[in-house]
């Protein structure tokens, strides 16, 4: 997020002497692109309040399941008019088993930019009940449709990401102190503790991440709210990251140990400890935000994998696994309804983003990994 | 240190490993607050004593300590158990084994197939329109969730009329000879291998081009380049030949794949695999079964390390074994 | 056997509630509401529970069903009743035709099927999600996948009849039922042979009851549902084709009970000799499928597991067609499995698969499933609404747990006892509204203990329409006061509830959503809590610490004593108000409420009265009971649909004859063919 965020600055435009990694990154047009799509994706996610017609939770059992509000351009004269909405009816026919919304003849409700709408409060903090858009009550403006509850899908992809998009860098958050640590101490103290200590990762490894994955999820106690839900799946997700990491800061702290310039600080009386912390710290530096970047990605998708088999993020809670989730659960009705796949969208086109960041970056800060 | 050496010493230091993954994954499905026989709790027609009886059948009325020694005593004995519907674990592992085989040999051989040539492709063409389109397509594979990938190709399935919706065997299957039962099971396979492939594309087809990148620099083939050789003799005689070398040990991690199955793929296709086996049964805490999946998956992934050792250093005697 | 639940599945249908006018259903609950507050509880005979229930009917009259109830019950598909099955008498036959009865031959008696003559030949193709069988011993299946499978290879002696529910006899030639009601005399017709040849005797019939169902192999709940007041009936072998089967007192579900296929003595005796646990085992999956010996129209001959159980006919099936042919018509039944629903959707509409049985067709799928009929080549049938009912309840347990702390805090007890409490929220929820949106309109409302299916729905008592006036006022009458926002007891305290419900099932988590928007606009605070499955049934099960649940149950259409397990204060499954049982498994009721003591006398009584009309005053008394009290607030039931391709013949589906997929609605499999012209 930081990073995004860093990267949206207008760059300064004079040729620097030494280019700095960022400057490389940004000037790759793909990872250019695919940054701005992210910083897109998470201004989205922070701002959903203000930038989405409804609340997450808000919900108009009258009109579950609707399709995508049809927007209107003309008036019955047939003459361009602000876009507005209708008003409309759900029937049901007993023969065909259809149910059908029919829109109701009437003036219809005008799309409104910076509306009023629900009360909100951003980050928890800053309220506020200025909505970019939307329609007055009762007029209903469901840009991909409604939820079986008659909540709204578009705005619901936006509080999804606000999970989705958190996940895989939350998770980050404690997979790689816990990953760096352990590698360390165990490289660092080395012997038989390091030996148990990799065994110990090892066995992690050697468990088929997947299975692990559903079995942690199991695991969960039943009785959660929903936030302590999501904070335990991210756990979860860390706990198969962390091992792997562990490893190769491992074997890089056994390798920088014999390195010249630390023997040299050691040599000078500097403490063993502060001696690996200083050195090995920045030496792995690289290699960590290249796997952090593509290792958010992974979390992603085991989310949306975990939510498939109703094991992620509940609902009534959003998130693009479980609104995905929903939409497979009537897989054979998705051609009638193609609007449902957009979380499986946003997924793919996240996905795809981080990992074109994360290839430039590695480029960018492992020449010698160039390409992989 | 000699081969049969090395790999009795790696043998040996995999046992306590397994002893861990063992205990590991035990306290985990222990964990689980999941009761294998709800559906019979909730069903009113069943019994208690019916209750009674199951539980006792499956040993869930002992503290978890002797179940674990029960199902480890067992296993030393090369008895696996029986899963929560009564069958052998064995036998159902085996009844999958061959049809995840089937589906997983043939996604890696494609794999191989089209990544090795795509990574030199794009190697040559560094930057250039060939080694964009790879990397699109590549980065297409690993950025879609496998089991929505698999959903749309049953979707075109459908639309077209073409492939089979699932499965791995049409119903005439035993009255057809050989030769088209092969060519039924092939018509199945097509869309989960497809699948399989694409996700898995990218992983090599990278390691494929940025070894022969890192190749091509190297100070021998600015030599061969130097003394004249063509570019195609440079690359395909000098290079390639050493850029596969370091891909031997991703053949020992798809050797371990084989078996461990791809749960979600083979569920939304309905592909009668182990993942899906497997996945039902951490669905429903089938312990015996889960254990013996786990394990199985856990043996496989060592073999595979150390298959990939051996063979780096058969194809490189420079490499010591340590 | 009786009801397995599908609380996992519980997912669909069709029909839809248009809303009946405010004015008619105010004055109906009130009446209902002012009729219970009278209550007095009935004395023990049942006359007298009787003439109760006739009074409340009185008070009743102004119940109307709602009329968008009845224009979806016109939609359901009406196959026309057939004339009764009639035995043919024949001489021992040849394979494929029974030859006319002859002088000096070995004479065989067969039941004669009842829809056009088809054409033989041909495979069957159902699918079916889930897991796949897990056994091939029918007597051991305790989950619906197995014990549907089997139902194609045994018959029982005797079944309901899928159009009036009636029993007649299938292997019997013929019962009768003794004046005392206290014995059942079966008589087998004669000349039935199991699939390997070997003659079926009342032998086969005393070993499956005498050993096999009364010593507990395999399966014991046949046992539990035979037994009256925990005795076994004796059964008398009277010849080869008689058996006689004797209570100690006349119990009228017996005739369902009996609904056991008979097992071949022959190949089972001698496993009868060993420990139980090895019984178990016989006949299990990867059993050699040549050993199956069966008396039904099919056999299993092969299983891939996670991919299809193939059944070849039996040419020993004892009937045949109204030309004389041994049925059944088709070679082989193919049960398709398939992980889960959607995908056994598109493998129909993939023509890999024939027919979509009631457990495949949810009502969200109907209307794009209508769409596609005619391309598809196949036919919808909407047989009404399914046996499976999908209540809310609240934990009425009063008792302690062993360690001195009550199962339910104290302060909430009170409110989940208070019949006004419950009513009100019976009249908060907007059953509409949910059928609209979870069922897509494919389903009906529900208000009754028996779902509209049943064939003893008390079907005096009607439905109302939500109204949140009538609810306040309710809530009111005891004491709950709304203070701004929430509601309170009369003692000050906040009503505040978690509401649980099976976690991953996006019907039921719709359910909840609603109920909880609608008890808001009460003043009830419900905590919405999905749970998963398994800990959903552990904590109303044992653990019994929950505050309110919705969850479905399955029914029973012909048989209410089913309920009993349920409906009974010592029931297994008497969730509302369970109680654990004693160490030697019978659970001890000393604190029974007023409205569940008359439930139990309901029960008993119509456990042994045999009168049609007797027992439907029993039965509706227990309902008007649980109407009023509320011990589960239903909410719908969805309704059941079909659909099956225009290749296949003689399909007669009907709302009573369904029993597990793959038989499910395919009552009549012996005579279901494929048309050859059609392909």
């Amino acid at each position: 997020m930081e990073s995004a965020v860093g990267i949206i600055e207008p760059v300064i435009l004079k040729e620097p002497l030494r280019k700095t990694p960022w400057d490389r990154l940004w000037e790759d047009k793909l990872a250019r692109f695919s940054l701005l799509i992210l910083g897109l994706l998470y201004f989205c996610a922070a701002f959903s309040d203000p930038l989405t017609p409804y609340s997450m939770d808000f919900n108009d059992a009258d009109v579950a399941n609707a399709p995508p509000s049809i927007v209107h351009w003309h008036n019955v004269q047939g003459k361009i008019v602000n876009p507005y909405v209708l008003q409309v009816e759900r029937t049901f026919n007993h023969e065909t088993y259809q149910q059908s919304y029919t829109e109701l003849a009437g003036s219809g409700y005008p799309l409104q930019l910076f509306i009023k709408g629900e009360p909100y409060k951003i980050f928890g903090i800053i309220p506020g009940d200025i909505h970019l858009f939307g329609v007055q009550n009762p007029g209903h403006l469901f840009l991909l449709g409604s939820d079986i509850n008659g909540r709204d899908n578009f705005s619901r992809l936006f509080y999804g990401a606000q999970k989705s998009l958190t996940i895989g860098f939350l998770g980050l958050f404690i997979a790689f102190p816990i990953g760096i640590i352990y590698g360390g101490m165990s490289g660092f103290v080395g012997g038989a503790v390091d030996n148990a200590m990799m065994r110990v990762a090892e066995a992690i490894m050697s468990i088929p991440s997947f299975y692990l994955l559903i079995g942690l999820a199991a695991m969960l106690p039943p009785e959660m709210t929903s936030s302590q839900r999501f904070a335990l799946i991210t756990v979860i997700l860390s706990f198969i990251g962390w091992a792997g990491l562990a490893r190769v800061v491992r074997g890089m702290v056994l390798s920088i140990r014999e390195e010249e310039f630390v023997q040299a600080a050691r040599a000078a009386g500097m403490p063993e400890f502060f001696n690996v912390i200083k050195h090995v710290l920045p030496q792995t530096a690289s290699f960590i935000i290249v796997a952090a970047t593509l290792q958010v990605p992974s979390f992603i998708l085991s989310e949306s994998g975990l939510s498939f088999i109703g094991l992620g993020i509940q609902q009534p809670d959003a998130s693009w696994g479980n609104m995905l989730k929903a939409a497979l659960d009537n897989a054979n009705e998705l051609v009638d309804q193609p609007w449902l796949l957009a979380p499986g969208f946003l997924i793919f086109i996240t996905i795809l983003c981080f990992n074109n960041v994360g290839d430039v970056l590695r480029d960018v800060l492992d020449p010698k990994m160039q390409g992989r | 240190m000699s081969v049969p050496i090395f790999i009795l010493k790696r043998i040996l230091q995999a046992l306590p490993l397994l002893f861990i993954i063992s205990v590991m994954s035990f306290t985990m499905l222990k964990l689980a607050p999941i009761d294998p026989l709800a559906h019979l709790r909730a069903n009113p027609s069943i019994s208690l004593s019916a209750i009674k009886a199951e539980e006792e059948r499956l040993g869930l009325n002992k503290p978890a300590p002797v179940q674990y020694a029960i199902w480890i005593t067992n296993l030393l004995q090369g008895d696996m158990g029986i899963s929560t519907s009564g069958a052998s674990v064995f036998v159902l592992l085996m009844q999958r084994a061959g049809n995840t085989l089937k589906l997983s040999a043939l996604s890696i051989l494609f794999t191989w197939l089209i990544a090795i040539p795509a990574g030199v492709a794009a190697a040559v063409d560094r930057g250039k329109f060939v080694d964009k389109m790879f990397g699109i397509l590549t980065s297409v594979g690993m950025s879609m969730p496998t089991f929505l990938f698999a959903l749309l190709l049953l979707m075109f399935a459908l639309a077209t009329h073409l492939l089979p919706i699932g499965g791995l065997t049409s119903s005439n299957y035993f009255e057809l000879d050989t030769i088209h039962q092969i060519l039924d099971e092939l018509k199945h396979l097509i869309i989960p291998v497809t699948v399989l492939t694409f996700v898995s594309l990218a992983g090599i087809q990278r390691q494929m081009r940025a070894n022969l990148l890192d190749v091509l620099r190297a100070e021998y083939v600015r030599t061969a380049r130097a003394k004249g050789l063509s570019e195609h003799t440079v690359i395909y005689h000098h290079a390639l030949r050493n850029a596969i070398n370091p891909l031997i040990t991703l053949l020992g991690f798809e050797f371990s794949s084989l078996l461990s199955g791809a749960a979600l793929t083979e569920t939304v296709l309905a592909y009668p695999g182990l993942g899906r086996l497997t996945l039902e049964g951490v669905l429903t805490k089938d312990m015996n079964l889960v254990m013996a999946s786990l394990m199985l998956g856990a043996v496989m992934l060592i073999i595979g390390n150390l298959l990939a050792d051996v063979l780096l250093k058969f194809v490189d005697p420079r490499i010591t074994l340590e | 056997m009786a009801p397995i639940v599908v609380l996992s599945f519980l997912l669909t249908s069709c029909g839809s509630d248009k809303s009946n006018t405010n004015t008619t259903t105010v004055s109906t609950a009130t009446t209902s509401t002012t009729a219970t507050t009278n209550q007095t509880i009935p004395s023990t005979t049942a006359t007298d529970s009787n003439d109760q229930g006739a009074a409340k009917e009185a008070t009743r009259t102004g119940v109307i069903p709602t009329p968008t109830v009845e224009a979806a019950m016109s939609h359901i598909a009406k196959t026309p009743q057939p004339r009764p099955f009639k035995l043919i008498r024949a001489s021992a036959s040849t394979a494929d035709k029974v030859i006319p009865e002859v002088d000096h031959q070995p004479i065989a008696e067969f039941w004669q099927a009842r829809g056009e003559p088809g054409e033989f030949g041909g495979t069957f193709t159902v699918g079916a999600f889930g897991q796949g069988p897990k056994t091939f011993n029918k007597w051991q299946a305790a989950d619906v996948e197995s014990d549907g499978i089997c139902q194609l290879m045994y018959e029982d002696l005797l079944a309901p009849d899928p159009w009036t529910g009636q029993y007649y006899p299938k292997l019997a030639k013929s019962f009768s039922i003794s004046a005392d009601k206290k014995e059942i005399t079966f008589v087998l017709r004669k000349g039935l042979k199991w699939s390997d040849g070997h003659p079926l005797t009342a032998d086969d019939v005393v070993f499956t009851f005498d050993t096999i169902v009364r010593k507990g192999y395999g399966n014991s709940s046949y046992r539990d549902v035979l037994s009256v007041h925990g005795k076994f009936p004796d059964v008398i072998k009277i010849d080869d084709l008689t058996v006689k089967f004797r209570t100690t007192v006349p119990f009228a579900p017996i005739l369902n009970g009996l609904r056991v296929a008979i097992a071949p003595k022959h190949i089972l005796e001698k496993l009868t000799k060993k420990p139980v646990a090895e019984f178990g085992k016989f006949w299990d999956v990867n059993t050699d499928l040549s050993t199956l010996v069966v008396s039904g129209p099919f056999k299993v001959s092969r299983y891939l597991p996670a991919q299809r159980v193939e059944l070849t006919r039996n040419p020993n099936y004892s009937m045949v067609d109204s030309l004389g042919r041994r049925l059944p018509y088709l070679n082989r039944f193919d049960v398709s499995i398939v992980p889960d629903q959607p995908t056994e959707i598109l493998k129909f509409y993939g023509n890999e698969t024939d027919f979509l049985d009631i457990r495949a067709v949810r009502g969200s799928d109907a209307a794009t499933m209508k769409k596609r009929e005619t391309e598809g080549g196949f036919k919808m049938y909407n047989l009404g609404p399914d046996d499976g009912t999908m209540f809310i309840m609240f934990n009425m347990n009063r008792r302690k747990n062993p360690k001195g702390k009550y199962y339910v805090d104290p302060i909430k007890q009170k409110w989940f006892e208070s019949r006004s409490f419950r009513q009100a929220v019976s009249h908060a929820i907007n059953r509409k509204q949910i059928i609209s949106n979870v069922l897509r309109g494919v389903g009906l409302p529900l208000y009754t203990a028996e779902s509209p299916a049943s064939i003893y729905v008390d079907k005096n008592l009607g439905g109302y329409a939500q109204d949140l006036v009538l609810a306040a006022d309710l809530l009111a009458t005891d004491g709950f006061v709304k203070k701004g926002e929430w509601l309170y007891d009369k003692d000050g305290h906040q009503v505040e509830f978690t509401l649980n419900t099976n976690a991953g099932n996006t019907t039921r988590d719709a359910v909840c959503v609603m109920v909880v928007n609608e008890l808001k606009k009460l003043g009830i605070k419900a905590n919405y809590q999905p749970i998963d499955f398994n800990i959903l049934i552990d904590k109303v099960e044992t653990s019994l610490d929950w505050q309110a649940v919705v969850m479905g149950l399955t029914g029973d259409k012909l048989e209410p004593y089913n309920g009993a397990n349920i409906w009974k204060s010592n029931g297994r499954l008497h969730m509302f108000n369970q109680r654990l049982p004693a160490p030697d498994g019978s659970i001890p009721v000393t604190d029974a409420r007023d409205f569940e003591i008359f439930i139990d006398q309901c029960f008993d009584k119509g456990a042994t009265t045999f009168d049609p009309a007797e027992r439907r005053k029993l039965f509706d008394a227990y309902q008007e009971v649980a109407y009023d009290e509320l011990p589960f607030i239903y909410l719908y039931s969805t309704l059941d649909i079909t659909a099956m391709k225009n290749k296949v013949g003689n399909y007669m589906p009907t709302p009573l004859g369904i029993w597990y997929t793959p038989k499910g609605s395919l009552h009549n499999i012996e005579e279901i063919y494929i048309k050859k012209a059609v392909h």
